[in-house]
């Protein structure tokens, strides 16, 4: 017996499909899980077998969570600290990247090989000076302290580069023709065609700030500055570690990255295959 | 859709800058800002501990902060109590404290782990960036006072008079070092036997004689463990996390040396010591325990292991005092917890030593001005305070520091309430108060806890025996120990 044409693309697909739903599971169980914990009461959380799904809607552990630490005032922290560093970083990289791809300068590619060999260094290496720094200026528990060590970035700068490479060089040329300096390109034509590079580094700094916990620890004492992952970490009490209060907090701090990941998500997908194959 | 996200991008952008804008220069003046100050609030609620600590089930109002009185110095405190001890018992101590008095503030700050906050400490060190008070964990100590940071209790003590002979004579000596009192303490605790009574019952085991020595202790491991139709067993009698206060703690009662010259007690430790008969005698039974599968292994996490605990998927396990009060409250209408001591090698084991107060203490530092220091040390007394320490106690587990506290009637109420909280006392009166027991005190006992815990997981996964095992952790030990003096200018 042969299988026509079609059926055999409807069973590869349906393959395809389990696959990928397999996989799904697979990524959204520990969300899944989180959610889970966080509305179990005391005594559901520690039984045996656990659970997989609520068995009521039960949010006391939220209100118990925010009790414990003000962490609605730690995600408004979080998120302007991180939101000044996104913007600073898509300003100052998109500016240097473009320097790199589109002026001709004497030692371009040495000054670009510095740059990028800053990408070697360890954070944690500079952590301590970074923080004496900070102090000296008397910017500890302000957003200024918060951000000011992550508004240029390394990183940033590559990525935002390789892609505005991309860019064909003609497009400059023509916009040099017609009269246009640096800027107005950059901002004209360079920027919205660099979208998914943009919302990928936009994205990622985010993220990469938002996850940030040493350095808040450090430069912050005043409750009223500390961010979202101090946050989480004060739920935790070492001798009596309730895991459904602990998961309450995770859930809140997860909403603003779900929004922005679900908000970028097109940008990213596409900023991540953006340069993988020059065209 | 593509420019439906490219929109909201660009609104996020552009709401973001003017938010940065106007933000960050409104939060540069600190420290009191509107919206904590809400003095009427503060000034309407009282908030006495007893108050706050009644209903088990009903939490107490999250603390209000005090305002600040005109002209009081205000100092800050830096712990590392998360949860709710660290969200609410200790906010409300420190606005007692505020409110108690016009001339002194202050202002607790959590500060991650005891490993970060010192962390942090040392940091700040270099900048003068530290706080007037600071909760140090006991294995810390050492490290303290060769870091030359921190005035002694002692002296204010000393200059003041006062009297510290009610406070508990085992928990002084954990803290006194070369005849000084270096920092007062706060929380202390002590690990002991953790057994579930309906367990107990079901294996025909006395739920009111738990298991006093390693003996008796194996036969109810035995016991209580549960096997499916093929032998295999489904429920461990008995389950140790891999923790190096355990291994402490055993080789304290087991009358053994973590460090030489006397536990580092005598003159500054030069070398680790735990590489004794005694030391080798736990890893066997452990391990044997482990190898028969009456014994199970969750790895090092103790929550982990109090999981398993309170799923009833293990019937005992060792944890610290402190865990008491949230794991009551856990298995309520589920099972009956029972506590005992700490399992000795023996009966004699008993008179001849005693387990190891655990917990932290706090430490004044020397580089805050004068008037800083006077007021922390207020502070500290107030925290030492019989009425504090039986709050404390009922909100934590940590024991009190001080006999007084269990005259206050809060205190007796909850015992009476909760009858396991005695046994964590208990162990600490009979201990005898000896070099045994006051602990190993070395400068680099954070390290070392994770070499002895590398130990036990490679004798329980049969790559050495104990004796192998513990040589090669104690040299690694001592080469630290060695680097440490060295680094601390500390000779002999």
């Amino acid at each position: 017996m042969t299988l026509s044409h079609q059926t055999r693309r409807n069973i590869v697909r349906g393959l395809t499909y389990l696959l990928l739903i397999g996989i799904a599971v697979l990524v959204l169980f520990p969300l899944w899980s989180a959610f889970t914990i966080s509305m179990l009461d005391d005594a559901e959380v520690a039984s045996y077998p656990p659970r997989l799904a609520p068995s009521h809607l039960h949010l006391t552990n939220f209100k118990r969570a925010l009790e414990q630490a003000p962490l609605l005032r730690y995600l408004f922290n979080s998120i302007t600290q991180s939101t000044i560093v996104m913007v600073g970083q898509l300003v100052t990289a998109s500016l240097a990247a473009f320097a790199f791809a589109f002026i001709d300068f004497k030692g371009r590619n040495i000054v670009f090989l510095v740059f990028l060999s800053t990408l070697m260094i360890p954070w944690e290496a500079t952590i301590i000076p970074n923080y004496l720094t900070i102090q000296a200026i008397g910017w500890t528990d302000t957003f200024q302290g918060l951000s000011a060590p992550f508004l240029a970035t390394a990183f940033g700068t590559f990525l935002l580069r390789q892609f505005f490479l991309t860019i064909p060089k003609e497009l400059h040329d023509a916009a040099v023709i017609d009269g246009a300096g640096n800027l107005r390109f950059l901002v004209t034509i360079v920027l919205p065609l660099a979208r998914p590079a943009l919302g990928t580094l936009a994205v990622y700094s985010f993220l990469q700030t938002y996850n940030q916990y040493l350095w808040p620890l450090l430069i912050t004492n005043n409750q009223d500055m500390r961010t979202v992952q101090i946050g989480i970490a004060l739920l935790q009490d070492e001798e009596r570690f309730m895991f459904n209060i602990v998961m309450a907090g995770v859930v809140l701090i997860l909403v603003p990255t779900f929004t922005l990941f679900i908000a970028g998500n097109r940008q990213l997908i596409r900023g991540l295959t953006a340069g993988a194959v020059k065209g | 859709m593509k420019r439906f996200t490219w929109y909201l991008l660009s609104v996020a952008i552009a709401l973001s800058l003017v938010l940065s804008a106007c933000v960050a220069p409104t939060a540069a003046p600190q420290p009191t800002q509107p919206e904590a100050a809400a003095p009427a609030a503060a000034a309407t609620e009282p908030a006495t501990p007893a108050e706050a600590a009644a209903p088990t089930n009903t939490p107490p109002p999250t603390p209000t902060a005090a305002p600040v009185p005109e002209g009081a110095t205000q100092i800050a405190f830096w712990h590392s109590m998360g949860g709710d001890i660290g969200g609410k018992a200790i906010p409300q101590l420190a606005t007692d404290f505020n409110l108690s008095q016009q001339k002194c503030y202050v202002t607790p700050t959590y500060q991650g782990s005891y490993d970060d906050s010192l962390n942090k400490l040392k940091a700040g060190l270099q900048s003068k960036d530290i706080p007037a008070v600071v909760q140090v964990f006991d294995i810390g100590t050492r490290l303290m006072i060769d870091l030359g940071v921190a005035t002694p209790v002692q002296d204010f003590i000393d200059a003041e008079g006062y009297d510290i002979s009610d406070l508990e004579t085992n928990v002084l000596a954990y803290y006194t070092v070369e005849d000084k009192l270096w920092s007062m303490p706060f929380n202390t605790s002590n690990p002991m036997l953790y057994y579930n009574k309906d367990m107990f019952r079901a294996a025909g085991l006395d739920p009111e004689k738990p298991p006093r020595t390693w003996d008796e202790f194996a036969e109810a491991a035995r016991k209580l463990t549960q096997r499916d139709a093929d032998g295999k067993v489904t429920i461990p009698g008995a389950t140790f996390a891999i923790y190096g206060w355990f291994f402490e703690q055993f080789n304290a009662v087991s009358a053994g040396y973590y460090a030489d010259n006397e536990n580092g007690r005598a003159a500054p430790a030069t070398a680790a010591a735990f590489n004794s008969p005694e030391g080798v005698a736990i890893l066997e039974w452990w391990k044997g325990l482990y190898d028969e599968g009456v014994m199970g292994n969750l790895g090092r996490k103790t929550v982990d292991v109090r999981n398993a605990f309170m799923a009833q998927q293990t019937g005992m396990i060792i944890e610290s005092t402190a865990t008491l009060r949230g794991m009551i409250d856990t298995a309520e209408g589920k099972f009956e917890i029972g506590t005992a001591f700490l399992p000795r090698p023996n009966e004699e084991a008993y008179e001849k030593s005693g387990t190891i107060i655990g917990g932290a203490s706090v430490w004044i530092l020397k580089d805050r001005p004068a008037e800083e220091q006077a007021c922390a040390w207020e502070f500290i007394k107030f925290l030492a305070a019989p009425p504090q320490q039986a709050y404390w106690h009922t909100m934590s587990g940590y024991y009190p520091i001080r006999k007084a506290a269990y005259d206050e009637s809060l205190d007796q109420e909850w015992r009476a309430k909760y009858p396991q909280f005695q046994t964590a006392i208990d162990q600490l009166h009979i201990a005898p108060n000896n070099r045994y027991t006051q602990g190993g005190l070395i400068g680099v006992f954070p390290a070392a806890r994770q070499t002895i815990e590398g130990a036990i997981e490679e004798v329980l996964a049969g790559k050495a025996t104990p004796q192998e095992a513990l040589d090669n952790a104690a040299a690694s030990v001592t080469a630290a120990i060695e680097e440490y003096n060295i680094a601390m200018g500390i000779t002999q």
